[in-house]
């Protein structure tokens, strides 16, 4: 335990940029890091992603692991784990934060079985504690919190919910350390392969999981074309459509947008929702939302009872007239 | 071929009292389930099920894990163990792969493993891909269908966070899965669950299972939970009933007050 | 109070999800449209709830009655209109007689499909003329040389729209030989999509998701193997699928008061009134707590009898024993489910004497249960002549 320290940032990236979360990560990390003594150092796995040393030179990172290669473009667990694994073993970090995105909980896991050591999924905060790292998630679909830690291994893993922990702030530019590692991979012995990746995301509809304001609607909105009073009013606030399971169901809208339990969950600054009853499946997926406004015409809808503000009516008269509102009230600013 | 699925008893609500003393839910008196994505993982394995492959369903728990099971079995797979033992309880997911390991060493040859993605209660996903890690074997999660096994390897959809890819991997492996917005669990119908009663259905211990106990259960585990506890309560919200404009007209003032605009 | 096997419960589950998640959300809208989806239908039929007391050989699953009681009592829970319980229970009763005494041929001809969900299978003994006084019946079967001839008519009986439109029939009785009176009636499988059969109509109070009608019977032919039991003997047998249904009817109305009882305890611990929950009210709370207890009463006597019915086909039961239970079983059935339902819907005021309510449907279903499939008074005949005899309790 006394051979392994600092905290590593696995770095994710999204369609050639860095993801959001990455820089959360970071953040958390140098927080941390400032309690332990220790450095914070990126983890960059891909291709062509030495372009992005430039973006960490002003976080205060300190190492940068960069392993480049045409054969890591696409995520693949047995590239990726294979690299990850080889590195920790030789560089004994104390702690790796990964993103609780697809990849990240794919990844995750398999490195910590590998390594023999802890992982704990989903945090939403992360702290020291008597010289471990104190883990909080949330379990039971979203009512209770555990406080967890990894006490006898190293390095303690954890992967972190996107849109949650502050972003770290560019500091003074610093020159981090950059170390090459090599690809060890041999593309002969691969027993996976993608044959095909099939995007929803359409490039001008705002992906959900890191968007700070998100309008949703479930189902009673009614109809595909009454999804564009939604749409209305996440234009004006440069926000995100989400969409509970039934109006996905319904077709009127990508299940990319669903916000839920076999959906996505998100944790906005504002969370809209409109014509959405709040079953559980889908409060588990919003619930904490910083500031959640519900409107609904059922007065005895459950979202009522998770809002911080509500109305109760029509959302066709309603959503228009809060569009307007917002318009004017965006273009005073 | 033979295909292992591995189950999951839960609760059937995660609305749960908890003991502060333990750290644990008060799951007495709660009715049960199966986690419902370890249903869908059963459905993928029977999607693909051809004369004289063997379905078996697993799952680690106690007497009352005996529906779940007999479920499975009235759905469609041919043989159900119970891992059963006092050692087996407490374990992180971890110490959960290790038992599910010693047990499929257990069984014997296998070609593939199917799992929910997570699991309902505790929902953090890592059973599957750390079983995989330590079978030596690939891994794909979020996968939402499964085609059938050709020459070897096996194909599927799973979920991105852009959308969709077709992956591609040689058998054995470790596949997890989570349902498209489409699915509809299968009931059990009657016939089915009156054949069931006849199918093999084991219980096994630790000696069963002939695996290193000290990786099992609490003894096992490398996570340490070290308090369970409810999260700061929202406080009530503030509902509006009043017209469409003059509502309208108080919310606003009130993000505006509140500084959440 | 009766203990449920391992597999009872798991097919209680099953039947569980089924109601709860392909029938409540839909129930009130078959009475709107005035029958039950076709998709439902077929998914009572794959789940293998129709025709489930015929033979494995048929179809069916054999099933004994208690078990098929679990299955009736799941469907009231999610039913709030009784439709698909009727549906459910004419077949498992009759279902029950027909697979017992009927001929291989017609078995074999029949079941698989009404097991499939294609075609109904139904009870018609009612005669505009009286429904009690079975052997008061009009309606008439004679020997044709190898076939029989059927006159007569059949009114208030379930089913014949749907057995009419899309194939089926109800088993039904007659007189074969009318001077010998009750030794010489006999049962048989009544096709409705005969020739001669001329259905009409009638809209009843509830269960509207199930029609109800009537048909005249005009020199209808139907083959000797449709004939039901021996020749001029339907009297002694006809009794069985009455107990059956009894015995499922004193379930379907339990379940179905409890079910109500729940929505109605729901309401009222979260309306308030002066500042209270309902719920606090005695006049409220002590009406909950005996129309509860009559009903948990009465269900577990449902099951009693459906269980002397499994003890009696094991040889193991008293004819008599079986009669009494069930008639006790059924005589307070539909009253105490209506009284306990009548309050529900006061509980909840307004709403409560709206379409909208559930449980207004679920008290104009149950009030059918007084009458249907033997009268309230006639399980009053029944358990007095098993207390004091023949003699002091006939009517002639």
């Amino acid at each position: 335990m006394g051979d392994h320290k600092n905290i590593w940032v696995f770095v994710e990236f999204k369609a050639g940029v860095v993801r959001g979360v990455s820089l959360e990560l970071i953040g958390k990390a140098k927080e941390l890091a400032e309690k332990t003594k220790e450095s914070v150092c990126v983890v960059l796995i891909g291709n062509n992603v030495s372009q992005f040393c430039e973006e960490f030179s002003s976080h205060g990172i300190d190492q940068i692991f960069i392993c480049e290669d045409e054969i890591l473009k696409e995520y693949l667990t047995e590239t990726y784990s294979k690299i990850l694994v080889e590195l920790a073993e030789k560089y004994l970090p104390d702690i790796i934060l990964f993103p609780a995105t697809k990849i990240g909980r794919d990844l995750a896991p398999r490195i910590a079985a590998t390594l023999n050591t802890g992982l704990t999924a989903d945090c939403i905060d992360l702290d020291i504690q008597e010289g471990n790292l104190l883990q909080t998630r949330t379990v039971y679909g979203g009512n209770y919190l555990a406080d967890t830690i990894c006490p006898n291994t190293r390095p303690q893993l954890v992967t972190v919910r996107p849109n949650v922990m502050d972003k770290s702030e560019p500091t003074e530019n610093n020159q981090p350390e950059i170390i090459e590692i090599p690809c060890t991979i041999d593309p002969t012995k691969l027993k996976t392969k993608i044959i095909e990746k099939i995007e929803t995301n359409v490039s001008d509809i705002k992906p959900i999981d890191e968007a700070e304001i998100i309008v949703s609607g479930g189902r009673g909105i009614g109809s595909k074309e009454n999804f564009k009073i939604i749409e209305e009013l996440a234009n004006v606030l440069n926000a995100a459509v989400g969409a509970s399971r039934a109006s996905v169901d319904a077709g009127w809208i990508s299940k990319s947008c669903q916000v839920g339990q076999s959906g996505t969950v998100v944790c906005p600054n504002i969370y809209i929702a409109c014509g959405i009853s709040g079953t559980t499946q889908h409060l588990v997926g919003m619930k904490s939302s910083k500031k959640i406004i519900a409107i609904n015409k059922d007065p005895n809808a459950p979202i009522f009872d998770v809002c911080d503000y509500g109305i109760v009516g029509d959302f066709k008269t309603i959503i228009p007239l809060l569009t307007e509102a917002m318009r004017q009230r965006l273009s005073q600013d | 071929m033979r295909f292992i699925v591995c189950v999951k008893q839960v609760p059937e609500t995660n609305d749960l009292k908890i003991d502060q003393n333990t750290n644990k839910t008060v799951t007495e008196g709660v009715s049960t389930i199966i986690n419902p994505f370890d249903q869908l993982a059963l459905e993928q394995a029977i999607s693909i099920r051809k004369e004289g492959d063997e379905i078996v369903a697993m799952s680690i728990g106690d007497p009352k894990t005996k529906s779940t099971l007999m479920r499975c079995l009235a759905l469609g797979a041919d043989r159900a163990i119970l891992l059963d033992d006092e050692l087996f309880q407490d374990s992180d997911t971890f110490g959960t792969a290790n038992i599910l390991v010693s047990a499929i060493n257990k069984i014997g040859d296998y070609d593939l493993i199917f799992c929910g993605n997570s699991s309902f209660d505790t929902g953090s996903g890592q059973v599957g891909p750390e079983l995989a890690a330590l079978l030596k074997v690939p891994q794909m999660t979020y996968v939402e269908s499964v085609d059938e096994i050709k020459e070897g390897k096996i194909r599927a959809k799973a979920q991105t966070d852009e959308g969709y890819r077709i992956i591609e991997s040689t058998i054995p492996l470790v596949i997890t899965g989570i349902p498209p917005s489409s699915f509809q669990p299968s009931i059990p119908p009657l016939p089915k669950i009156m054949a069931a009663q006849k199918k093999p259905y084991d219980v096994w211990n630790t000696d069963d299972i002939e695996g290193d106990k000290n990786k099992f259960g609490a003894a096992g585990s490398l996570i340490k939970i070290v308090k369970l506890y409810e999260p700061p309560k929202r406080e009530e919200g503030i509902i509006i009933t009043e017209d469409p404009e003059p509502a309208v007209e108080k919310l606003m003032e009130l993000l505006i007050k509140d500084k959440v605009i | 109070m009766i203990e449920f096997t391992e597999e009872q419960e798991l097919i209680r589950q099953s039947v569980s999800e089924f109601a709860q998640k392909r029938i409540a959300p839909i129930a009130l809208d078959m009475e709107k449209n005035k029958e039950i989806p076709k998709e439902v239908i077929k998914g009572m039929a794959e789940l293998g709830l129709l025709g489930c007391t015929a033979d494995p050989a048929y179809g069916g699953s054999g099933l004994d009655a208690v078990t098929a009681g679990v299955i009736a009592e799941e469907l009231a829970k999610g039913d709030c209109t009784g439709s698909t319980c009727v549906f459910y229970l004419v077949q498992a009763s009759w279902g029950y007689l027909f697979n017992k005494y009927g001929t291989e041929e017609a078995k074999k001809e029949i079941f698989p499909k009404v097991t499939s969900g294609d075609w109904f299978l139904g009870i018609a003994t009612t005669e505009s003329g009286g429904g009690t006084d079975v052997v008061g019946g009009k309606t008439t079967i004679k020997k044709d040389g190898d076939d029989f001839i059927v006159n007569g008519e059949k009114m208030y009986i379930s089913g014949v729209r749907e057995a009419v439109n899309g194939g089926g029939g109800h088993v039904t009785i007659g007189h074969q030989s009318p001077e010998l009176g009750s030794r010489g009636m006999t049962v048989f499988y009544l096709p409705l999509t005969s020739e001669g059969i001329t259905p009409t109509y009638i809209e009843d109070l509830g269960r509207e998701g199930i029609s109800c009608g009537g048909f005249s019977i005009d020199n209808v032919k139907i083959p000797k193997k449709y004939i039901i039991g021996e020749e001029n003997k339907g009297f002694y047998i006809i009794h069985e699928g009455y107990e059956y249904a009894r015995a499922l009817i004193a379930v379907i109305c339990a379940a179905a008061g409890l079910k109500s009882l729940e929505n109605g305890m729901n309401y009222v611990k979260e309306r308030t009134v002066f500042g209270k929950p309902l719920a606090k009210f005695q006049e409220i709370n002590f009406r909950l707590a005996e129309h509860y207890t009559k009903l948990e009463m009465l269900k577990s006597l449902g099951y009693e009898a459906l269980r002397a019915i499994d003890l009696e086909q094991e040889g193991k039961g008293d004819r008599f024993e079986t009669s009494k239970i069930v008639a006790m079983s059924k005589m307070f059935a539909s009253d105490w489910a209506c009284e306990a339902i009548n309050d529900v819907i006061q509980w909840q005021g307004a709403f409560g004497y709206s379409r909208e309510c559930p449980d207004q449907a679920a008290w104009r279903a149950v009030r059918s249960f007084s009458l249907a499939e033997g009268t309230r008074e006639v399980m009053k005949m029944i358990v007095a002549r098993e207390l004091l005899g023949k003699e002091l309790t006939s009517y002639k």
